[in-house]
């Protein structure tokens, strides 16, 4: 009994240590976890002869300790905008240039001088998207392009709000409803905002993820979420809206860097590059169903996105949109102080 | 033998008469809601992994599909063959060490800072799992850029120190619960104390042993944070990576994914429940 498994688990271990690349190459990419299209990566590899072994993370926490640590084996990242700063003053990412590369041209041009990479020395788009008020409109028929969706509710709506589990964008999308500044250190600002939250947090259901099912099922009617959800979700409950707090709201954008110690480096640019080609990038967007920054992929994206009014921010709600810089960290202090308090 | 027995019969009717568990009131109703309130939350999961559409709470029907779906997904079944080769490998070798361990911390006399080693040994029951994971990350981090090694060996030597303890203890209760007069009566015949571990420590104390290895199985198998801090690249288990989907679109394949997982769980600790009954007979 004992031998038996004992030779079972000997040819177990075997089998593992015999999963050897076969390709010229090896690229490790470590992305948020299902959010790389496995045909962008069969792509890529039947391309340029190079394996690619995706890795995910839940948290951009999560990807910065790991790669901090050093030792990680992974020659790329996609951290989000608000993180690219920090990731490039600890020293984490090669200045690769992609300004600099062959497809280059196909990047949009609002895309390009951005406050996290000014000129695109480190990083290439992935994908953006908004925080926004998805709302059932059977349940609420008012104006939803506004934050008091969920900080000042409607009387229908009170009892089936949602609130996304994001220190940052439940911070910013309250700032910017008070009149603050994002990053704003301004106590009376803060406190506004604090007693706000406090008093709003009665008339929310949750503060969870996974809400598409819970809107086509009727549950919430009501959340702070990301647009591109909201847009899966109205494919499952066709009165699901999308609006865009007038106040103010956060934009955030993935983008793909290469790290300092990667070992191919080689490799990773030619995947930079091969990710700034429109049909690729289109491939991108085409699976998580968020706007990729890449001119010209339009034509390859499935066509209900192209009119989706939560991929397109109409033209009128353009200006109220942010992206959330990188707090300093006294500030990020005061964030976390409010936001431990919230979710007691 | 036959006296003896009712004795111990006698002992225990006289003892039921006095106290038991079961006479407190209300004991039947706490515990059917615990039971309730544990495994309830679980059957809409199982439910739903046989939903025909693609949302995790809406029914449209019974169907097998996210089945299929998860069996045909090649992540899926990287991630879960990753998963069982690394529980399997950990719980084996963690197994041998806790043997190792209660043998050395029950068949002794009683020594100084006996103490000590119990709380070194189930230290991973005390530590909160992510303090174990960020040293883990940072130790190995060192390993790995001077070796340039990032085998699965990480994951593995992980999993086993962490599983050591939940071996470590039913082995250890099986040990203390065995009659020493066997081993005693092995020594007085002269067998050499390696003779007596094998023909007779060892025999009797196999089902504590194989329980021990699948709670340390199971263990591993249900592990996150310390495995999200551990891996190398490519090195996603199971539960990783359910995680990362979770941020993203979950469709009912979380679900089916779940659910053989649970099955496997239960017929593991079905299967240790039998084990360790069958020894207290």
């Amino acid at each position: 009994m004992n031998h038996k498994i004992v030779t079972t688990i000997a040819g177990v271990s075997l089998l593992t240590t015999t999963g050897v690349a076969s390709a010229a190459g090896e690229l490790n990419l470590y992305n948020w976890g299902n959010y790389t299209n496995p045909d962008l990566v069969t792509k890529f590899e039947a391309a340029h002869d190079v394996k690619v072994t995706v890795t995910g993370y839940d948290s951009n926490d999560t990807a910065l300790a790991k790669i901090k640590a050093g030792g990680h084996g992974f020659d790329m990242v996609v951290p989000s905008s608000s993180y690219v700063p920090i990731w490039v003053n600890e020293g984490l990412l090669l200045e690769s240039r992609p300004d600099q590369m062959e497809n280059f041209k196909h990047m949009d041009e609002q895309w390009i001088n951005v406050d996290w990479d000014p000129g695109r020395h480190y990083t290439v788009p992935w994908q953006w998207g908004s925080v926004g008020m998805m709302v059932d409109t059977s349940v609420y028929s008012g104006d939803i392009n506004t934050s008091a969706i969920v900080f000042d509710p409607p009387e229908e709506l009170i009892g089936n709000i949602n609130v996304a589990p994001e220190m940052g964008d439940v911070m910013t999308t309250a700032i910017m409803y008070l009149g603050g500044e994002p990053c704003t250190n301004d106590k009376e600002v803060l406190k506004k905002v604090r007693d706000k939250l406090m008093e709003a947090k009665p008339k929310w259901k949750s503060m969870d993820y996974g809400v598409i099912e819970k809107f086509a099922g009727k549950d919430l009617a009501a959340s702070l979420y990301w647009n591109g959800a909201a847009f899966r979700s109205r494919e499952k409950n066709a009165d699901v809206r999308y609006g865009y707090p007038k106040e103010g709201y956060p934009l955030w954008m993935d983008s793909a860097a290469i790290l300092k110690d990667a070992k191919n480096v080689e490799n990773a640019k030619l995947f930079m590059n091969f990710i700034m080609e429109p049909e690729n990038a289109a491939l991108i967007s085409a699976f998580a169903r968020y706007a990729n920054g890449i001119k010209g992929s339009e034509e390859f994206m499935p066509k209900d996105m192209l009119d989706a009014p939560e991929v397109v921010i109409p033209a009128e709600f353009v200006a109220a949109g942010k992206f959330t810089p990188t707090c300093p960290p006294e500030v990020q202090e005061m964030y976390t102080a409010i936001w431990t308090e919230l979710q007691k | 033998m036959c006296v003896a027995l009712s004795v111990q019969n006698r002992i225990v009717l006289a003892k039921s008469k006095t106290y038991s568990i079961k006479r407190i009131p209300g004991f039947t109703t706490v515990a059917i809601v615990c039971f309730f309130l544990l495994y309830f939350p679980m059957a809409p999961l199982v439910v739903y992994s046989f939903n025909a559409g693609t949302n995790i709470a809406l029914w449209e029907g019974f169907s097998l599909r996210w089945y299929e779906a998860a069996w045909r997904n090649d992540l899926v079944q990287e991630a879960a063959i990753r998963s069982v080769v690394v529980a399997a490998m950990a719980s084996f070798f963690a197994t041998i060490l806790a043997t190792m361990a209660a043998l050395g911390t029950t068949r002794t006399r009683p020594y100084r800072g006996q103490t000590v080693i119990y709380a070194v040994i189930n230290q991973p029951l005390m530590v909160p799992e992510v303090v174990t994971a960020v040293a883990l990350l940072i130790f190995f981090a060192i390993i790995k850029t001077s070796t340039e090694y990032y085998g699965l060996a990480y994951l593995v030597s992980a999993h086993t120190a962490f599983c050591i303890p939940f071996a470590y203890l039913p082995i250890r209760a099986r040990l203390e619960g065995m009659d020493l007069t066997l081993e005693t009566a092995a020594a007085d015949l002269y067998a050499t104390p390696w003779n007596t571990f094998r023909r007779v420590t060892m025999p009797l104390l196999l089902p504590g042993i194989l329980a021990g290895a699948m709670l340390a199985f199971v263990i591993s198998l249900d592990d996150v944070v310390i495995t999200e801090f551990v891996k190398a690249p490519g090195q996603d288990t199971l539960p990783t990576y359910m995680l990362g989907q979770l941020r993203r679109q979950m469709t009912p394949e979380v679900n089916a994914i779940s659910s053989a997982l649970l099955a496997i769980s239960v017929v593991l600790v079905t299967i240790v429940f039998l084990l360790s009954r069958k020894k207290t007979k």
